[in-house]
């Protein structure tokens, strides 16, 4: 759908998926990396744990459907081909530190005034500007200064992040959209502009507006393993199975509370629970529990009695009664069980792309959405360091083979 | 005045819960005229949710529906109904997008799928959005992002080693998947622009979430290897956890880089000596000895306020960062200056708080004006402003009920 489209993206371990969610959608992405690759390159796990700036799997989970070119940004002479290559681009993506870009003579003023056409997207931890602009970030500080770290985690230990690094991915997925906005408005104006995306405002979104609990005058949300505590109540969403565990959406209220109804019917069914359990006010139950007709002791009973019957089945089997009797309930599941998941392989989801050069093919996260008119297709493998220099400082730029290998000598490229 | 970006594009929004109206917020934002549907009968979820303003909850008072539905013209339908059905479609000849987040089927039970859409607007972009796609076994399969999380394997890891796992907060793939929609939504409009042609758009809010846990997935579809949680471990930094200060459940997030970053931190907390101590002389030497490190560690964040804990530390160049609570949040003198915060007048409440636009565009910015309307509000505004219905019709319509 963006086939029209080149992209400059200029993106380090802040943000790359930005620029593949662009090239998902058809764009041309260039990713440009310092001579000798980028340093996301450097960070595992690798393939078969061999350590090597083209086996990285940090690298192919976001440099798919990218070409990739090296090139010095801090000599003079690389900050020139940037120049030129970014006269033609339609976007160019960058995560430096605020300031840096500029600095290169690469900032988004400078390139605007080569190319007013340009969306130009910066990536940060805190924003252009403001009193944070210029601090020391890493995925764990961004999830704390963005509250879904104090939210998450067992209560009686410290706050906990997930174990895949998220922060800049909500950031990258965040700037892809905002870059689109720019491309919109441009075609009616002519013009580009400076896109400023912030990772921390773009995390808060995983608060579940809790971001805005003070200023609304209610209870913050505080961690509890498996759920969440909200002010007196407490709420729990993982319950244990044979081999593994659940998750349930134990919830009250007019959309809710039929699920939950249904779920203690299945209990009670099964034997773990007495017919005035079952038959509670699974609607109305929030305001009981509000007026006191009903106590958190009574709702922990309850909960227990869920879990003494879940821990007596299998994920599996629990997945297939929540599917015949339309219940909120799933498996907790391992990564080997996602990419077994039956709905997925239905669905055609997962995706192998060939790398010739490690001899293998390798199964891919598959598309993120399905549009009809232009299905979004796996065209190319992550690049290898410098891949496509020749490719592109070719037709892009046209220097001939003996300038490029002059730049590589140099350590331009 | 510049207009603003998306002052040209128009939506008729049936998405509910939190990840639709998550996608649709930022197309409002930026300009475009986003028409959100709801019924009378089966008001949307997201007003049951808390956080709530003030006590005791109310359907208009819900926080997180205020904050996803911002800016949008909200009005009551009956699609079951022949009548609300057709003022449906006429809304449909006058969109760009629309958009709908039912179980799927829904549409098509209802007579209202993509093709009789595109039979009445040939151009129509239709986003379906569910929890694991509109194909499968799994098609029907209804609920929040905490059930899609669990199945697509952030439930399982997010959690300490030795304990049975937490899980992220709440829903999270619907957190997740709306900058996918969005997305998705902005280069199909695109694509329309230059040919023409209009489409449906399938888009399941696991299969976009999986792409947070990509390094994970490829470490098991090339190496074979099941990763589990690791607690608050980083395979790099180190030191790298989350510290106790002083206070009632106040801590410290911190990641140590490079050997200079642990230079700076040993300097702060007292212990310069630890910088040249060979048992923290290097990462993998601090990992090694990461439980005499952290006690260390630790022994001075209690002693702290943690913001001034955070301070001291990014004063001298070490990425630490308070675990924010909301008040902490409201306060942040960053998100202060990024002005992430607003309060929008609202009828009942005098003002709602509401955040504003997660990024900044420097010539078409966000306007972040109307609060979410109450429910039906805009019924007669979208009808004679938008459809041109005249007072004999909705009066009409009322009768039939078809405004419920």
């Amino acid at each position: 759908m963006l086939s029209p489209y080149r992209v400059l993206d200029l993106t380090n371990e802040r943000g790359q998926l930005c620029g593949q969610i662009l090239g998902d959608l058809g764009a041309d992405v260039i990713q440009i990396e310092p001579p000798g690759g980028s340093p996301v390159r450097r960070r595992g796990p690798f393939v078969d744990d061999v350590p090597h700036p083209d086996r990285s799997l940090q690298w192919w989970a976001c440099n798919r459907n990218k070409r990739g070119v090296t090139l010095d940004l801090d000599s003079g002479r690389g900050q020139e081909m940037l120049r030129r290559l970014a006269a033609s681009a339609d976007f160019l993506i960058e995560s430096e530190t605020p300031g840096v870009q500029a600095q290169r003579g690469l900032g988004h003023d400078e390139l605007a005034a080569l190319n007013p056409r340009l969306v130009y997207v910066s990536i940060t931890p805190f924003g252009q500007t403001g009193p944070k602009a210029h601090w020391a970030d890493s995925d764990l500080v961004l999830m704390a200064a963005s509250g879904p770290l104090l939210m998450t985690g067992d209560e009686d230990r410290a706050p906990l992040r997930v174990s895949v690094p998220q922060a800049y991915l909500h950031a990258g997925a965040e700037a892809a959209g905002a870059a689109l906005v720019a491309n919109h408005e441009r075609q009616r104006s002519g013009q580009g502009q400076h896109v400023d995306v912030s990772a921390q405002q773009a995390i808060a979104l995983a608060t579940q507006s809790y971001v805005l609990a003070s200023a609304a005058g209610f209870f913050d949300a505080q961690r509890m393993a498996g759920g969440a505590k909200v002010g007196p109540f407490t709420v729990r969403f993982v319950f244990p199975a044979s081999d593994g565990h659940v998750s349930i959406t134990f919830l009250f209220g007019p959309s809710a509370g039929p699920f939950t109804r249904r779920l203690m019917h299945y209990v009670h069914e099964e034997g773990f629970c007495d017919v005035a359990t079952r038959d509670k006010d699974w609607i109305g139950f929030f305001e009981k529990l509000m007026n006191g007709d009903e106590t958190m002791t009574e709702l922990e009973r309850i909960k227990e009695t869920v879990a003494d019957c879940t821990r007596t089945k299998t994920k599996a089997a629990l997945m297939q009664i929540a599917l015949e009797r339309d219940l909120l309930m799933a498996p907790v599941a391992t990564t080997r069980e996602v990419v077994a998941n039956a709905q997925l392989g239905h669905r055609g989801y997962w995706q192998t792309l060939a790398h010739p050069e490690l001899g293998r093919d390798v199964v891919y996260p598959g598309p993120f959405a399905r549009p009809s008119a232009m299905p979004i297709r796996y065209r190319r493998r992550p690049p290898t360091v410098g891949e496509h220099n020749h490719e592109i400082y070719g037709s892009q730029l046209g220097l001939g083979a003996d300038e490029i290998a002059a730049l590589a000598t140099a350590g331009v490229i | 005045m510049t207009a603003a970006a998306l002052a040209d594009v128009k939506v008729v929004d049936l998405m509910w819960a939190i990840a639709g109206p998550a996608a649709t917020r930022v197309l409002a934002d930026y300009g475009a005229t986003v028409v959100r549907i709801e019924s009378t009968t089966r008001t949307d979820i997201c007003r049951t949710v808390a956080p709530f303003r003030d006590m005791p909850p109310g359907p208009e008072s819900a926080v997180l529906f205020h904050n996803v539905n911002t800016g949008k013209h909200m009005m009551t339908l009956d699609l079951a109904s022949a009548e609300g059905r057709e003022v449906f479609l006429d809304l449909v000849r006058w969109a760009d997008v629309v958009t709908e987040a039912y179980t799927a089927g829904t549409m098509r039970a209802l007579g209202l799928d993509y093709d009789t859409l595109r039979a009445v607007n040939p151009g129509i972009i239709m986003l379906s959005t569910c929890l694991m796609g509109q194909t499968g076994p799994l098609a029907s399969f209804a609920g929040f992002g905490n059930l899609s999380a669990s199945i697509t394997g952030f439930g399982h890891l997010c959690g300490w080693p030795d304990r049975a796992p937490a899980g992220p907060f709440g829903a999270y793939t619907d957190y997740v998947a709306p900058r996918f929609s969005l997305a998705t939504i902005l280069a199909a409009l695109d694509h329309r622009r230059r040919t023409g042609e209009g489409q449906y758009i399938d888009l399941a809010q696991g299969e976009a979430s999986i792409h947070f846990l990509a390094p994970a997935m490829l470490d098991y579809t090339v190496n074979g290897r099941v990763q589990g949680p690791t607690g608050n471990d980083d395979s790099e930094a180190a030191p790298h956890g989350v510290y106790p200060a002083a206070g009632s459940d106040r801590w410290l997030a911190l990641a140590v880089r490079d050997d200079a970053q642990f230079a700076a931190l040993a300097g702060v907390i007292g212990h310069a000596d630890l910088a040249r101590d060979p048992r923290f002389a290097t990462a993998a030497a601090r990992r090694e000895h990461r439980a005499a490190l952290d006690a260390l560690i630790a022994d001075w964040t209690r002693q702290h306020d943690v913001h001034a804990a955070e301070r001291v530390l990014q004063d001298a160049g070490v990425a630490a960062a308070v675990c924010a609570n909301s008040a902490d949040m409201a306060a942040d003198p960053q998100l202060v200056h990024r002005e992430h915060f607003r309060e929008l007048a609202h009828p009942t409440y005098g003002t709602t708080p509401v955040e504003g636009s997660r990024f900044r565009l420097s010539r078409t910015p966000a306007v972040v004006a109307g609060a979410a309307p109450t429910l039906g509000r805009d019924n007669q505004d979208v009808l004679t402003t938008i459809l041109g219905y005249d007072e004999d019709r909705i009066t009409d319509l009322v009768i039939a009920g078809a405004l419920g």
